[in-house]
């Protein structure tokens, strides 16, 4: 067969390669095409010299070398009948770290590879974990859904029962507010993953709880709502009406598919944009009163002390919030070229509204630019964002600076240390930042100016 | 469909914004409900405008209809489900319990994760950190050094109302078996602990001896009652924590500075030395097959059923079945070097290397292993 250099500069018409009727050639012209193309677009410069080497070498083994999956079957369609992703994928996994587990695994929190994340959407089995007693496994044919207290008809539903309610599908992030909070007094996670991997977007299914109360008469004096979930935490969260008269939903489907068990099989309550711990899963009990209930996550945890020694309780929504994905530690520029055109990526996302704009600074803050919001910008949903950078390997203070339609803009980490201080734990916001060396290592910082 | 405030408040949620505070740019939120309030977390809400709420159409025909699922519960199964301890006592059980009790079944079922004396350790809670009403001047502590003293977060010092322990003890320990306690070993857990906080009821210290019940417990006051903010209880409790989040300076805001936002160069915190990085697994992002767990792979068994047992797990397309007995017997008879040249070079409708294009050993190794299985 005649083997044309793969990177050549020169182009080949569409046409030229279409009428080839060998396939294999036809896809090789292709990709010759496209690379050339990207080349007059972007920079001759460090493809010239990858396509010089290989000439050397006579070509790139990845693409003279027959492979096994070229010619021999592939698996049958009847193997994994439930699909798995590819075994070569098997590094994008969530992540433990000891220090934080309440001394054993069952009251813990497993990290999202946020990194690894594409769109806004987190595969269900990527979707970041948090138990307060371990992932119940239950059957959902044994499962009930109560809801009472201070209303005209009180009642219990099956699952089938509940879910012939019409059905609403809304795309929402999850986030612990602890998220980045290990991190007040300083940077201390040399990873994304672990800096801020305690959330994770998904496509929910389930009813709005409204749309259940209409028809239970609640009573005026109705203000706050228990939801209490039937797993050995017998986790309870106490919910104002106004919010539950807003948009809280009580979903079964997670991206398509009934929820995971870690996600609260069969049915948890999400609240959108307000703390992961409020979507209380494993959900069996609905409660409303006139009386806010004190349950044990809203005033032993949960809290945000303050330097007057005064917490903020019933911290209800995640603050505007940002982190750049690419680069970042886990991922780094080690092995970009000087003059390399690369896109600076990341992950906006309000608990309190809309994301409408995201900045970022190579210099730690001092100075902005605006970066473009890509794909779709949803309420109280992950929103990338993206700046197109030519990368010159000089050191670079990366940070990243979002807000949101109601009037809210991350604070600088000084700003936020002042109002906060450094013991409330939850809902850390600030500013984010990397330090990019010149040998495209990344480190995680803090500008505290 | 019942007529109430809140059935009011929800449709004219549902209703478009008419006198509302339209935040900036073209997302469809709002600052207030319809009926002109604040939204209670100071933030956006996306009320339905032309069949849409933000980018999501909506069946409106769904908000102006009842649906009457399920069932009335009785009396037995709310009871039954019921468990949560509130403030004033609802759904706190009468009963009792001694100081001593509690901390004879303290030392059976806690102290194996809480410690002597409640002192918390290894990842485990401490229920305690000595006089209570002394921790909780504490909370104005803030550790910008390792050696500052930390407030005191525990029961005694930081929890606003005692009903809280009893619920928690009650439906959530001991943690491996939780609504495993009488009400009776309850109260004296709690017994226990509020004596280890050094609390007083009513003025009094819990001695060994003293019995905790539900009217003593709900005239306990904690120390740290008013710590909390917004006020959430009584009429005004909404109102109060609309006020508090719709002022952004409780909780801090960022400014949209574009240029010179601050003096000289940055400030930079580092990481000090390698931070916290014992990870479970540890980080990478290479693409590669897991490590290969020992014995679970027997020689030929993977390459058999990718690439040979499409022809030879049955006789159908006249290839000797694998587990026949009767059809490898005769197989075999050709000597197993002959075996291996047939499976190398083909063999009938049998393409060279099965149509696989694997080392000579490789092959060997199959045919072994389906020499094995069919004897």
């Amino acid at each position: 067969m005649n083997k044309r250099p793969i990177l050549s500069k020169e182009k080949i018409p569409l046409s030229d390669a279409a009428m080839k009727p060998e396939r294999r050639d036809f896809f090789r012209k292709t990709a010759v095409y496209s690379v050339s193309a990207l080349t007059a677009a972007t920079i001759m410069a460090p493809v010239k010299i990858d396509a010089e080497a290989h000439q050397e070498k006579k070509g790139d083994p990845a693409i003279l070398e027959e492979k096994k999956w070229g010619t021999s079957f592939g698996y049958p369609v009847t193997h994994n009948l439930y699909g798995q992703p590819s075994p070569y994928e098997y590094h994008n996994t969530r992540r433990n770290t000891k220090l934080l587990s309440s001394g054993n695994y069952y009251a813990s929190i497993a990290m999202s590879p946020i990194h690894e994340s594409m769109g806004i959407i987190t595969p269900n089995g990527l979707f970041f974990s948090r138990s307060h007693g371990g992932t119940a496994e239950i059957d959902p044919n044994e499962h009930r859904l109560m809801i009472h207290g201070m209303m005209e008809k009180p009642i219990v539903l099956t699952m089938d029962e509940l879910k012939r309610y019409p059905n609403v599908s809304r795309i929402h992030f999850i986030e612990c507010p602890a998220n980045g909070g290990p991190e007040w007094r300083g940077p201390q996670f040399p990873s994304i993953q672990f800096a801020k991997g305690m959330m994770s977007c998904a496509e929910w299914t389930g009813v709005y709880i409204k749309d259940i109360l209409k028809d239970l008469g609640l009573k005026k004096e109705a203000k706050w709502m228990l939801a209490e979930g039937v797993d050995n935490s017998h986790m309870g969260r106490t919910i104002p009406i106004d919010k539950v008269l807003d948009d809280a939903m009580i979903v079964w489907g997670q991206n398509g598919e009934a929820l995971r068990p870690e996600q609260g099989y069969p049915i948890r309550l999400l609240v959108p944009g307000w703390e992961g711990n409020l979507c209380v899963k494993w959900l069996g009990r609905l409660e409303f009163a006139a009386e806010p209930f004190y349950a044990k996550e809203e005033t032993a945890k949960y809290t945000a002390l303050k330097p007057s020694g005064k917490a903020i309780q019933h911290f209800y929504a995640n603050e505007v919030n940002s982190v750049i994905t690419s680069p970042c530690p886990d991922k780094p520029w080690r092995s970009l070229k000087k003059g390399e055109i690369v896109e600076i990526e990341g992950l906006a996302w309000s608990g309190m509204g809309t994301i409408e704009g995201v900045d970022i600074s190579f210099d730690g803050g001092k100075n902005w630019v605006e970066a473009s919001l890509k794909g779709l910008v949803l309420p109280k949903a992950w929103t990338r964002f993206s700046l197109i950078y030519t990368y010159e390997g000089k050191p670079l203070l990366l940070s990243s600076r979002a807000r949101d339609d109601a009037g809210h803009i991350q604070p600088t980490v000084k700003h936020e240390r002042e109002v906060m201080g450094v013991e409330s734990v939850y809902h850390r916001n600030g500013i984010f930042t990397w330090e990019v060396t010149e040998k495209g290592e990344v480190n995680n910082v803090q500008v505290l100016s | 469909m019942f007529k109430s405030y809140h059935n009011i408040l929800l449709s004219s949620v549902i209703a478009a914004a008419m006198t509302t505070t339209v935040v900036a740019g073209d997302t469809g939120g709002t600052r207030t409900y319809a009926n002109g309030k604040n939204v209670i977390d100071g933030g956006a809400t996306y009320p339905v405008k032309n069949g849409r709420t933000a980018a999501y159409f909506v069946n409106e025909t769904v908000h102006k209809s009842t649906f009457n699922k399920g069932r009335i519960p009785t009396e037995k199964e709310v009871a039954a489900w019921n468990i949560d301890v509130m403030p004033d006592g609802t759904g706190l059980p009468e009963g009792e319990g001694s100081v001593e009790d509690g901390d004879e079944l303290y030392e059976e079922k806690c102290a194996s994760c809480h410690f002597d004396f409640g002192t918390g350790g290894a990842g485990y809670p401490a229920l305690q950190k000595g006089n209570a009403y002394e921790g909780q001047k504490s909370l104005t502590n803030q550790r910008h050094s390792p050696d500052d003293d930390g407030p005191v977060r525990v029961f005694g010092t930081y929890w606003p109302r005692a009903s809280t322990l009893w619920w928690y003890i009650k439906t959530g320990m001991p943690h491996p078996a939780p609504m495993s306690l009488s009400d009776d070993e309850v109260y004296a857990l709690v017994a226990y602990i509020i004596s280890i906080n050094e609390l007083t009821i009513d003025g009094q210290e819990l001695e060994d001896e003293y019995v905790l019940n539900r009217e003593k417990l709900l005239k306990l006051v904690m120390p740290n009652k008013d710590g909390f903010v917004p006020n959430i209880d009584g009429p005004d409790g909404l109102e109060n924590t609309r006020a508090y989040f719709n002022d952004f300076s409780h909780y801090g805001n960022g400014t949209r500075c574009m240029t010179n936002c601050f003096e000289g160069e940055p400030k930079l915190a580092r990481i000090s030395g390698s931070g916290i990085s014992d990870y479970e697994p540890p980080i990478s992002t290479k693409r590669e097959l897991p490590p290969k767990k020992e014995g679970a792979d027997t020689p030929g068994k993977t390459a058999y059923e990718t690439s040979c047992a499409v022809c030879h797990a049955t006789d159908a397309m006249g290839a000797p079945e694998v587990g026949n007995k009767k059809a490898w017997h005769a197989v075999l008879k050709k000597g197993i070097e002959n075996v291996y040249h047939h499976a190398i070079d083909g063999i009938n409708g049998m393409p060279p290397r099965g149509g696989t294009s694997l080392p000579d050993n490789e092959i060997k190794q199959i045919v072994d292993y389906m020499v094995k299985i069919s004897k």
